[in-house]
């Protein structure tokens, strides 16, 4: 999938990718033997949402992304086993909080989506405006394509 | 000819058009024959000396037509009002370094020119750096201006006597009834990056090209994400109530069963998974009953025409040839029975 805009680049891999991560954390989720009784359904459904958006980030590019990146750290705290993390000089931090002391100049309006935003997109505390919706972009396309792989399955497996 | 130049002269002269494109506008108007790199060359020599070549350029190595000497005495009055012209717009730069190099003398002309030149475009160039990033308008500039100096420096080192690089800055023009601030160019700058990014997720999203305005366009795509949201929980439920836990492991018998068989394609193992799962939830599990399914399903599945109706492997592969899967995926339909 070829993105249009040149200087954006949103390229997600295709169904397979996403197919296979997730099929492969659900196959970790039978073997841990949770399905047995009737009362556990909603953990269930956690456990599988779970799973969908942890193996969807690790399709989508893994640590390259931000929201990515937030989403499985948010998914090991503590136990990181899964996933290295690669460490970068974190320079960016202070320049971030002098963009932000401005921010009330900014115009009220995006801001105030911006932030709505950020709270729907992983990761999306610490960056600015415009990185925000690159990562939105990349966001949107990977959740449509986990939505598909998902219904496929749903539909494959369900009883005729 | 001279007319469409003119005009298309006067059309840029008020917009974002840096000093460069002004001097070539001006040389072609005046010599319709110039090579544009060349003509840009000549121009700021000719701004450089006040139109006096002192043998200065070192013409030797090139093959320069007499029109040169042609244009210094025409050329130089018009030339030399633009930057005057152009100060009203910001152009401060420009103007200083002509004044300073007229009082320098001829012989040494040359070493200070090549110095203050040097000084000049480091300046210029993290000043137009610094600029450049913060002027979207001005990015298409850049790029002719990066390809101009390529060309310009193709020809220098052509002309080994000719050692001055053009002084290539680009100027952000601060538009008219605009403050020159440098915060407010970042500004600007920063909003149009937010809007280009916004027009992006506009192609993205459906059903947004209807709304115009910032604020209902994010509002849809907010929309869009938690509606994306919503569904992958859905899908989920529905996944959670779809798949009872079977108790037995089917691994070894997957195995033993690609193992002795001969190479078969990868068709066989998504069919058999999705036979398997309807016979388990009539069944609820029992070991026999799967492995005796299993070998009945997978001897005539050999036969199976490739594109028969499997709605996991159609919908994955969209139709196309099962055989890309690998062996991996096999093994992964295969413990999806688990």
């Amino acid at each position: 999938m070829a993105s249009a805009d040149k200087t954006i680049n949103t390229d997600v891999p295709e169904k397979d990718v996403f197919a296979i991560h997730f099929l492969q954390s659900l196959s970790n989720l039978r073997t841990q033997n949770l399905f047995n009784s009737p009362d556990t359904t909603n953990y269930r459904v956690r456990k599988i949402k779970k799973a969908a958006y942890v193996s969807m980030a690790r399709a989508a590019g893994g640590t390259s992304r931000l929201w990515s990146r937030a989403l499985l750290r948010r998914a090991t705290k503590g136990n990181n086993k899964i996933v290295r993390f690669p460490r970068k000089k974190r320079k960016v931090t202070w320049k971030i909080s002098s963009k932000r002391r401005r921010s009330d100049q900014r115009a009220p309006v995006v801001e105030e989506a911006a932030e709505r935003l950020r709270n729907l997109v992983p990761g999306g505390g610490g960056m600015e405006t415009s990185k925000l919706m690159e990562e939105t972009a990349h966001y949107i396309k990977c959740l449509s394509m986990q939505v598909k792989v998902m219904q496929c399955l749903v539909d494959g497996l369900s009883p005729k | 000819m001279n007319r469409a130049i003119e005009a298309d002269l006067l059309l840029n002269y008020n917009t974002d058009m840096s000093v460069l494109e002004r001097q070539r506008a001006h040389l072609k108007y005046l010599n319709p024959g110039f090579d544009s790199p060349l003509a840009g060359f000549f121009s700021d020599s000719s701004m450089i000396n006040g139109g006096v070549i002192d043998g200065f350029l070192g013409t030797d190595g090139l093959n320069l037509p007499m029109i040169y000497g042609d244009t210094t005495v025409e050329g130089d009055p018009r030339l030399s009002i633009s930057p005057e012209t152009m100060i009203g717009t910001g152009n401060f730069k420009k103007r200083k370094f002509d004044t300073e190099t007229k009082d320098c003398d001829g012989k040494k002309k040359k070493i200070m020119m090549m110095n203050r030149e040097d000084e000049v475009e480091e300046e210029e160039d993290e000043k137009s750096k610094l600029t450049e990033q913060n002027n979207g308008s001005t990015r298409s500039i850049k790029k002719m201006k990066n390809k101009a100096k390529k060309e310009e420096n193709s020809y220098s080192s052509d002309s080994s006597k000719v050692t001055i690089q053009k002084t290539d800055y680009i100027h952000v023009r601060a538009r008219r009834g605009q403050a020159t601030d440098s915060h407010s160019i970042a500004e600007r700058v920063r909003r149009e990056k937010i809007s280009e990014r916004m027009k992006f997720l506009q192609d993205l999203v459906p059903g947004c090209d209807k709304i115009t305005g910032k604020a209902g366009m994010l509002d849809e795509i907010i929309n869009y994400v938690q509606s994306l949201q919503r569904q992958i929980e859905f899908l989920s439920m529905k996944l959670a109530v779809v798949n009872p836990r079977p108790d037995f492991d089917m691994d070894d018998i997957f195995a033993k069963e690609v193992a002795s068989s001969t190479p078969m394609t990868v068709v066989p193992s998504p069919e058999m998974v999705n036979s398997g799962y309807s016979h388990e939830m009539v069944n609820s599990g029992y070991s026999n009953e799967m492995v005796s399914s299993g070998y009945l399903h997978f001897n005539p599945m050999q036969q199976v025409d490739t594109t028969s109706s499997d709605p996991l492997s159609s919908c994955f592969n969209n139709g196309q040839a099962p055989s890309m899967w690998d062996s991996h995926v096999q093994n992964l339909y295969g413990s999806l029975g688990v």
